[in-house]
């Protein structure tokens, strides 16, 4: 096998894997950079998964399916908005109830409405042939799905919003100094809830990436943990768009070369190969703690007004 | 009524004369209907799975075989009770437990992982009957397990494989390397071997019997190296069926049941499990009084298992894969694991 073509395989396998990460994963960030912890983001995506897959088999138009997935996801957001901000619930416990809620919600009207494994039309993959002349990469480019293409546009999106714009600035101070904000006549619940709002629209994007773009149908458990291992990406990446992408990818790259060991028959035992980007993730996470002041320190702590600390 | 019967003799006779022939017709009515077993209780048969019901794969093929028998013995002989996703041991056992207490007749957890658990449950329900499957251990009375030989129906499909690919790279797409996939690959990879031994199999697993979107981007990763034929057990490689019809010219040998719905062009055949026939062996089993203590195997010697195929094989290959199905069938040819 040439080095091309190893690049090309890897990078192939790994787009497409980093992508709902990437999208899950910023949508946690804008979350947890607000102080909201959420734990729920996997069961918003299945219910994104869902709504995407079950508009698109009914209506034959995926466009309109990723639409309403994210207004669905909003509107978990919202749930979770309510729970942790309005009614200051543990955030944690409050995430795991979304959780099995859209996990549980998404099964069921899945079983009722539709049944078994039904193939859906989805989002076809472009295929733009002046990419192709681009080296080692030209081929996996050129064969993108437009959803992977709008991901990769998210990244300095995300970051300009996050740091460039005076609502970011705001998200930035409710999630680490909510007193100091709210003095400064910032609505600390309002921009809480519009974050937590950002990202369950974006982790029902995220799902509908799956069902839509990538398996073109619907399954149980569809999200396969996902969800989870963006919330790690998140500390990974150390609450900066950059760090989530460059989280994403290497997790992704790792699943795919251990893929490409599996394919290619290296003689290990395959069970490693599956551990090791969770075990990369984990080392990361252990050695990149605490050696930057970038987390929200207020994470998951509701905030009382009327609170004299 | 009573007053009228009495009150002239020739009338009394007669509804006397005629309440006996009442009662000899009924009394026939009811021989008959006993003899045929109409009034017999219906059977009651649970049927635990760790998917769906129509999850296109393992938990499919055994509903299907329920039904089919069902509808043998009429719906008000066979009652059917499902309970799915419970792949977790302590909600199945729990499941388990209930349909034993409930009185059902047959409670088939389908997959390997409730073994260990039915040999807790079963000793506590001696009238039950318990199977499971993919196994051969019956460690009580009471207890059925079916094993089908996954590797007959794989061996013939490498063999399509190896006598088809024009690339001569065929890949495999796994769940766990475990039980039922290890035979099912170990026997694909045999059958490709005794027909092209340039041929090369690779194989990866996604370590999960349900991700769906992982087995697809093994199949895809697969094609993207080459492979122009793909095969795999268990409930996710309909995510690798649904990849694998993305591109023209790549085929997939299915196993469990036929998937040819999922992508008619792409799904080339299928070794599909006639569950139907170990349902009906199990219920004449147990009206014979013979509640379990025994494997029941599926193989094509006893034509439990087929081979079906949907696309037209050109005819030499055909004919190999109808000679090697005999003698596998016969017993001349042996597909044995190690």
């Amino acid at each position: 096998m040439e080095w091309a073509d190893l690049v090309s395989g890897v990078l192939a396998a790994a787009i497409p894997m980093a992508v709902p990460l990437l999208l899950v994963g910023l949508g946690e960030m804008f979350d947890q950079r607000a102080g909201m912890f959420n734990l729920g983001a996997e069961g918003i995506m299945m219910m994104g998964a869902f709504v995407a897959f079950f508009i698109d088999l009914k209506l034959q138009t995926p466009w309109l399916g990723l639409l309403a997935a994210l207004l669905v996801g909003a509107a978990f957001g919202l749930l979770m908005g309510l729970v942790c901000v309005t009614f200051r619930s543990p955030q944690g416990i409050a995430g795991i109830g979304i959780y099995m809620l859209g996990w549980g919600l998404s099964g069921t009207l899945f079983r009722v409405y539709v049944g078994g494994p039904t193939p859906i039309q989805g989002i076809a993959s472009l295929n733009l042939s002046s990419l192709r002349g681009v080296p080692y990469v030209g081929s996996v480019l050129a064969v993108l799905n437009p959803m992977d293409y709008a991901a990769f546009f998210l990244i300095p999106l995300s970051g300009w919003l996050l740091f460039k714009t005076a609502w970011g600035l705001k998200a930035r101070a409710v999630g680490t100094t909510p007193r100091a904000a709210d003095t400064l006549g910032i609505g600390v619940s309002r921009v809480r809830y519009q974050c937590v709002v950002l990202g369950g629209a974006m982790a029902g994007l995220a799902g509908a990436y799956l069902s839509v773009c990538q398996a073109k149908m619907f399954a149980d458990n569809i999200t396969a943990g996902r969800g989870f291992i963006a919330v790690a990406l998140v500390y990974f990446g150390r609450w900066s768009p950059w760090g989530v992408a460059v989280g994403a990818a290497i997790f992704s790259l790792a699943v795919a070369a251990q893929r490409l060991i599996q394919f290619y028959g290296a003689k290990f035992p395959y069970e490693l190969a599956l551990v090791i980007p969770y075990v990369l993730v984990i080392v990361v996470l252990a050695c990149s703690r605490n050696r930057d002041k970038s987390e929200p320190t207020a994470l998951g702590k509701p905030y009382y007004r009327e609170y004299r600390g | 009524m009573f007053e009228r019967n009495v009150s002239g003799k020739n009338a009394s006779e007669k509804n006397v004369s005629r309440g006996k022939w009442k009662s000899v017709v009924l009394a026939f009515l009811l021989v008959c209907l006993l003899g045929t077993g109409a009034w017999s209780a219906p059977i009651k048969i649970a049927f635990v799975v760790p998917s769906t019901r129509d999850d296109m794969a393992w938990s499919q093929a055994m509903y299907e075989g329920i039904v089919a028998v069902q509808k043998k013995l009429g719906e008000a002989n066979l009652e059917l009770s499902i309970s799915e996703r419970l792949g977790n041991p302590v909600d199945a056992a729990a499941a388990i437990r209930q349909y034993a207490s409930q009185g059902y007749d047959i409670i088939i957890a389908h997959g390997t992982q409730y073994q260990s658990l039915l040999n807790d449950i079963a000793p506590d329900f001696p009238e039950t009957s318990f199977a499971y499957g993919t196994g051969y251990a019956t460690n009580h009375p009471n207890i059925f397990a079916y094993d089908p030989q996954a590797q007959e129906g794989a061996y013939l499909g490498g063999m399509i494989a190896g006598l088809m690919t024009k690339s001569g790279v065929i890949g495999l797409v796994g769940p766990v390397e475990a039980g039922d996939a290890i035979k099912y690959n170990k026997g694909f990879e045999m059958g490709v071997k005794a027909v092209n031994d340039k041929a090369v199999v690779r194989t990866a697993y996604t370590g999960s019997f349900n991700d769906l979107v992982g087995a697809g981007d093994i199949a895809k990763t697969a094609i993207k190296g080459g492979a122009d034929f793909l095969s795999g057990s268990s409930q996710q490689s309909v995510g690798a069926v649904k990849a694998a019809a993305e591109t023209e010219g790549v085929y997939w040998i299915a196993t469990d049941l036929n998937m040819k719905d999922i992508a008619p062009k792409t799904v080339l055949a299928a070794q599909v499990y006639r569950f139907e026939i170990v349902v009906q062996e199990m219920i004449d089993s147990r009206e014979k009084g013979v509640l379990g203590g025994r494997a029941i195997p599926l193989t094509f010697g006893n034509g439990y298992i087929e081979m079906q195929v949907n696309l037209p094989l050109p005819p030499d290959v055909a004919e190999k894969v109808e000679k090697a199905k005999a003698d596998i069938a016969s017993g001349a040819l042996k597909i044995e694991i190690d």
